[in-house]
C-alpha cells in the first residue's frame, strides 16, 4: 500500500514536471511536430515505469534489510503465477500500443512517399565536407559552403539525396524539421518535409543542414545554414538568383 | 628472468614471423607490380600472430603433439603461469580480467580527453583528426572490454566452477582465445602512430577503405578479436553441454550459466559476420576487390553485415551481466530467484530476437521503406523478455532479507541504470522518434546507460562478488561503498545530462558544435571527471586487498552455488572431491533443497546420484 502510494505520487510529480518543460522548442515541419508529440507520448508512458523501479528499489532497501549481520533466510517464494501473468500482460499490451502508435502511425506520417506532387524538389549532393543543392526545374544551384539553403514555408519539399561517387556516406539532417536520411554514394535517398514555420539559422541553430554520419576530418563543420521564408519571398529569392 | 622467457620468445618469434610474411608479400607484389605496403602489413601480421602464439607456449603445450612429440603440461603454481600459454580456466580468467581492466582504464582516459575537448564549443586540445581517432579508439577499446570482461574474464573463471567441472571442454582452445588478445591490444595502441582511423568503431566503408594504415591495423585487430570471441563462445557451449556435474540438470543450472550459454550462442554465430565484414574491407584495401565501395560495391550491404553482428553483440555484453546480477541478488537477498524458469525462457527469447532486429540501426540509412515496420516491431518485442529480468530482480528483492554488501549495491545499480537504458531504447526503436534522434547524443547517452550502466556495473558487481574466490582475500567494504556511491552518482549525472543536447539537436562524433549546446556539455564534462575519479578508490582497494587483505573464507557470502564449496582460490582442477548436484542453487529458506553433496572421487564415472523430487 505504502509503496503504491509513493509510486503514484512520484509518477504524478514526474509527469507534471516533464509536461511543464518545453525542452524542444517548436518543430518547423509537420513531420517534426508528429515526432515531438511521439517523443512526449513515449516519455509519458516511460515515466511510470521508471518511477515504479525507483519506488521498488527504495522501498525494499528501506523495508526488507537484514538487521545487523544476522543471516536469516527469507520465506522461499519461488514464483507467483498471477504476478508473472500480470507482468507479461502489461508489458505486452504496452508494447503493442507503442507499435501501433506512434509506431505504425509514424511510419505512415514520415516514411510514406507523398501522393501529392511536391511544391519544390531539391537535389542534394554531399561530399567531404560540404553540401551542394540544385533546385530542380528552377535553374538555381548552391555550390558554395557558405550559401544559405532557402526554403518556402507551408510547402511540401522533396529532397533527393546522394553523395559523390568517390566520396563517403554522409547524413542529411535538418534538426528544425527533426528529419534525416543518409547520403550514400551510388544510391539516391529521399526525404519529404512539409514546412510549417519560418526561421533562420541566426535565430535558431536548428535551422541548419548538419552532416550526421561520421565522414572524416571536418565532419563537425559540414553544415549549411537554412532559412525558411514565406512562399512569395522565396519566389523573389529564386528570381534574384 | 626465466619467467619472462615465454613472452620474450613470443615477441622474437613474432618479429621473425613478420619478416617472413612481409618477405613473401614483397616477393609477390614485386612480380605483380601492385602497391606493396598494405599487403606486406597484412601477411606479415598473420605470420607474426602465429609466431607469437607458438613462442608464448602454444608450441610446447600443444603444437608438438601435432607431430607426435610429447607436450609439456602446465606448470603448477607461481605467478609465472599468468604470463605464458596456460590452459587452466582460472588462470585464463584472471589474464582476461587484468588485461581488460588495463584496456578499460586506458579507454577511460581517452574518454576524459574527449570530454575535455567537448567542454566548450570550439577546438580545445585536439585537431579534429586527432579527436576522431581518440573517439574511435575509445569506442573500439570499450567494445572489446564490454565483450570480453564478462565472457572472457568472469565466465571463464566462474563457469566451470559453478557447473562443477574441472575445466572447460577445450582448455587449449581457451588459452588460444586469450593469447590472440595481446596482438589486438598492440595493434590498437599502435594505430595512432600510423595515422589513426577516423571511422568510429563502426568503420563504415567507403570511409573505412580510405583510412591511413592506422585504419588497417584497426580492421586487423577487430578481425583477430572476432576469432577470439568465436572460439570462446564455442568453448562455453561445449562446456555447459558436456561438463556439468552429475545431477546438474538443466532445471538446476544456475542462472549465470544460462546467461553465459545464451551469450555464447550469439558469440559463436553472430561474430562470424563482423569477421567477414572486416575481411572484406581488408580485401578491398589489399586486393582492390569491390564489395562495399561504389561504383560496383554497395555501402548499405556493409551496414547490414556489420549490425547483424553488432546488435546481437550487445547481448553478448549484457546477458552475462544480467546473469551475475540475478545470481547476486538471490544470494544477498537470501531468497530463491524469483520466476527462474521464466528468466531462462526470457534469455532464450532474447537470443532469438537479437538476430532479428539489426536493421533498427538503419532507419535513416536509406534502406527500403518496407523494412522499417518489421524491424520496429521486432525490436520493441524485445522489451517483453527484458521485462522478465526486471520482474525477477524486483520479485526476488520483495519480502527478502537483504544484506547490503557492495556486490548487491552494484547489482541493484544495474536494475536502475538499465531501466533508463531500456526505456530510452524504445525511443530509438520507434521509427519516428529515431529519425530525429539517430546519430545524436541521445544515442550516445542511451548506449552508455545500457553498456556501462548495465554491463559494466554488472561486471563490478561480479568483480566484488567473486573477488574473495579469485584472490583468496577480502576486499575493503567501506572503500567498495565509496566507489559505488561515487560511480553511481557521477555516472548518472554524466549521462542523464547527455540526453539533453541530443534531444535538442547536437549530433554525435563531432569535435566542434554550436555554442548553444555548451552548458549541458560542460555539466557532462565536469561530472565525467568525477566519474573518472570514482575509479581511484577501486583501483587502490583491489590492489591493496589482493596483496594484503584479510584471508577470505571459502564461502564468505554463504551462497549455495558450487564455486563457493571449494577453497578460495580453488585448487588446480577446482575441487578436491567432485560435487554431485541434488537440488537447485536457490533453496534459501527451504531446508529440503540441498544443492550439492561432495565425496565423489575425481575421475570416477558419472553415476548420477538419483535426484530427489525432480
Amino acid at each position: 500500500m505504502t509503496a503504491g502510494a509513493i509510486w503514484v505520487l512520484l509518477t504524478i510529480i514526474a509527469e507534471l514536471s516533464f509536461t511543464s518543460l518545453n525542452i524542444f522548442g517548436d518543430a518547423a515541419s509537420e513531420q517534426g511536430e508528429f515526432i515531438d508529440d511521439a517523443f512526449v507520448l513515449l516519455m509519458l508512458l516511460a515515466i511510470p515505469i521508471l518511477t515504479f523501479v525507483i519506488t521498488m528499489i527504495g522501498y525494499v532497501f528501506f523495508k526488507f534489510r537484514a538487521k545487523g549481520d544476522e543471516l536469516e533466510d527469507s520465506a522461499p517464494t519461488r514464483t507467483h503465477t498471477k504476478w508473472v501473468g500480470f507482468w507479461l500482460i502489461w508489458t505486452t499490451v504496452l508494447c503493442l500500443v507503442v507499435i501501433v502508435h506512434p509506431g505504425y502511425t509514424g511510419l505512415l506520417e514520415i516514411r510514406q512517399t507523398s501522393a501529392e506532387e511536391p511544391d519544390l524538389t531539391v537535389n542534394v549532393t554531399g561530399r567531404r565536407w560540404q553540401w551542394m543543392y540544385e533546385y530542380e526545374g528552377r535553374g538555381v544551384q548552391l555550390l558554395m559552403k557558405d550559401d544559405t539553403l532557402v526554403l518556402p514555408n507551408h510547402s511540401l519539399i522533396r529532397f533527393n539525396i546522394t553523395a559523390e561517387d568517390q566520396d563517403v556516406i554522409h547524413s542529411f539532417w535538418i534538426p528544425a524539421f527533426r528529419m534525416k536520411i543518409d547520403a550514400v554514394p551510388g544510391l539516391t535517398t529521399y526525404m519529404d518535409v512539409n514546412t510549417t514555420e519560418i526561421g533562420h539559422f541566426n535565430d535558431d541553430v536548428n535551422f541548419r543542414v548538419q552532416c550526421a554520419e561520421l565522414c572524416g576530418k571536418d565532419h563537425s563543420l559540414m553544415f549549411t545554414r537554412v532559412e525558411v521564408v514565406e512562399p512569395a519571398e522565396f519566389e523573389q529569392w529564386i528570381t534574384n538568383r | 628472468m626465466a619467467a619472462f622467457m615465454p613472452l620474450v620468445r613470443g615477441a622474437i618469434y613474432a618479429v621473425i614471423g613478420f619478416v617472413i610474411g612481409a618477405g613473401i608479400s614483397l616477393g609477390i607484389t614485386s612480380i605483380t607490380g601492385e602497391d606493396s605496403t598494405e599487403p606486406l602489413i597484412v601477411l606479415g601480421y598473420v605470420f607474426a600472430v602465429i609466431g607469437w602464439l607458438m613462442g608464448v607456449g602454444m608450441w610446447r603445450t600443444w603444437g608438438r603433439g601435432w607431430f607426435g612429440k610429447p607436450t609439456e603440461n602446465n606448470p603448477g603454481g607461481g605467478w609465472e603461469r599468468y604470463i605464458r600459454f596456460n590452459t587452466d580456466h582460472k588462470v585464463i580468467g584472471i589474464q582476461y580480467v587484468v588485461i581488460f581492466v588495463v584496456v578499460f582504464l586506458l579507454a577511460g582516459l581517452l574518454a576524459m580527453l574527449i570530454r575535455v575537448e567537448l567542454a566548450d564549443a570550439g577546438q580545445n586540445v585536439m585537431t579534429s583528426t586527432n579527436f576522431n581517432t581518440t573517439m574511435s579508439l575509445h569506442g573500439i577499446m570499450m567494445i572489446a572490454v564490454a565483450v570480453a570482461i564478462m565472457m572472457g574474464g568472469f565466465a571463464n573463471y566462474v563457469l566451470p566452477l559453478i557447473i562443477g567441472a574441472e575445466d572447460v571442454a577445450f582448455p587449449r582452445v581457451n588459452a588460444l582465445s586469450f593469447w590472440v588478445v595481446p596482438p589486438v591490444v598492440v595493434l590498437l595502441l599502435l594505430s595512432p602512430l600510423f595515422g589513426g582511423f577516423d571511422t568510429g568503431w563502426t568503420a563504415y566503408p567507403p570511409l573505412a577503405t580510405q583510412t591511413p594504415i592506422g585504419g588497417l591495423l584497426f580492421e586487423l585487430a577487430f578481425l583477430t578479436f572476432g576469432i577470439s570471441s568465436i572460439l570462446g563462445g564455442l568453448n562455453f557451449i561445449a562446456t555447459i553441454i558436456t561438463q556439468r556435474a552429475p545431477g546438474m540438470t538443466w532445471g538446476r543450472l544456475p542462472i549465470f550459466a544460462w546467461a553465459v550459454l545464451a551469450a555464447s550462442v550469439i558469440s559463436l554465430t553472430a561474430t562470424q559476420w563482423v569477421a567477414y565484414g572486416m575481411l572484406m574491407i581488408i580485401f578491398e584495401r589489399i586486393f582492390n576487390m569491390v564489395f562495399f565501395s561504389p561504383p560496383g560495391g554497395n555501402a548499405l550491404l556493409y551496414e547490414h553485415v556489420f549490425w547483424f553482428y553488432s546488435h546481437p553483440a550487445v547481448y553478448i555484453m549484457i546477458l552475462p551481466a544480467f546473469g551475475a546480477e540475478l545470481e547476486i541478488i538471490s544470494h544477498f537477498a537470501r531468497k530463491p530467484l524469483f520466476a527462474y524458469r521464466w528468466v531462462v525462457r526470457a534469455f532464450g527469447l532474447i537470443v532469438f530476437l537479437s538476430f532479428l532486429v539489426w536493421a533498427h540501426h538503419l532507419f535513416t540509412s536509406g534502406m527500403g521503406d518496407e523494412l522499417h515496420g518489421p524491424f520496429m516491431v521486432l525490436t520493441e518485442l524485445i522489451s517483453i523478455p527484458t521485462g522478465i529480468v526486471f520482474l525477477s530482480a524486483l520479485g526476488t528483492l520483495w519480502r527478502s532479507k537483504i544484506r547490503l554488501k557492495v556486490p548487491l549495491l552494484f547489482a541493484v545499480g544495474v536494475v536502475f541504470n538499465f531501466t533508463i537504458g531500456g526505456l530510452t531504447g524504445i525511443f530509438l526503436a520507434d521509427v519516428a522518434t529515431d529519425i530525429a534522434l539517430q546519430d545524436t547524443y541521445f544515442v550516445v547517452a542511451h548506449f552508455h546507460y545500457t553498456i556501462m550502466g548495465g554491463e559494466i556495473f554488472g561486471a563490478f558487481a561480479a568483480g566484488y562478488y567473486w573477488f574473495p574466490k579469485i584472490t583468496g582475500r577480502m576486499y575493503n567494504e567501506t572503500l567498495g561503498r565509496i566507489h559505488f556511491a561515487l560511480m553511481f552518482i557521477f555516472f548518472n549525472i554524466t549521462f542523464l545530462a547527455m540526453f539533453i543536447p541530443g534531444t535538442v539537436g547536437m549530433n554525435r562524433r563531432i569535435a566542434e558544435y554550436p555554442p548553444e549546446f555548451e552548458f549541458m556539455n560542460l555539466v557532462t564534462t565536469i561530472a565525467s571527471i568525477g566519474l573518472g575519479l570514482a575509479f581511484v578508490p577501486w583501483v587502490y582497494n583491489m590492489l591493496n586487498s589482493w596483496i594484503r587483505g584479510p584471508k577470505a573464507p571459502d564461502n564468505p557470502w554463504d551462497a549455495k552455488t558450487l564455486e563457493w564449496q571449494t577453497s578460495s582460490p580453488p585448487p588446480l582442477e577446482n575441487f578436491e572431491e567432485m560435487p554431485t548436484v541434488t537440488g537447485d542453487a536457490y533453496g534459501y529458506g527451504d531446508e529440503s533443497v540441498v544443492h550439492s553433496v561432495f565425496g565423489r572421487r575425481k575421475g570416477s564415472a558419472h553415476p548420477p546420484v538419483p535426484a530427489e523430487g525432480d
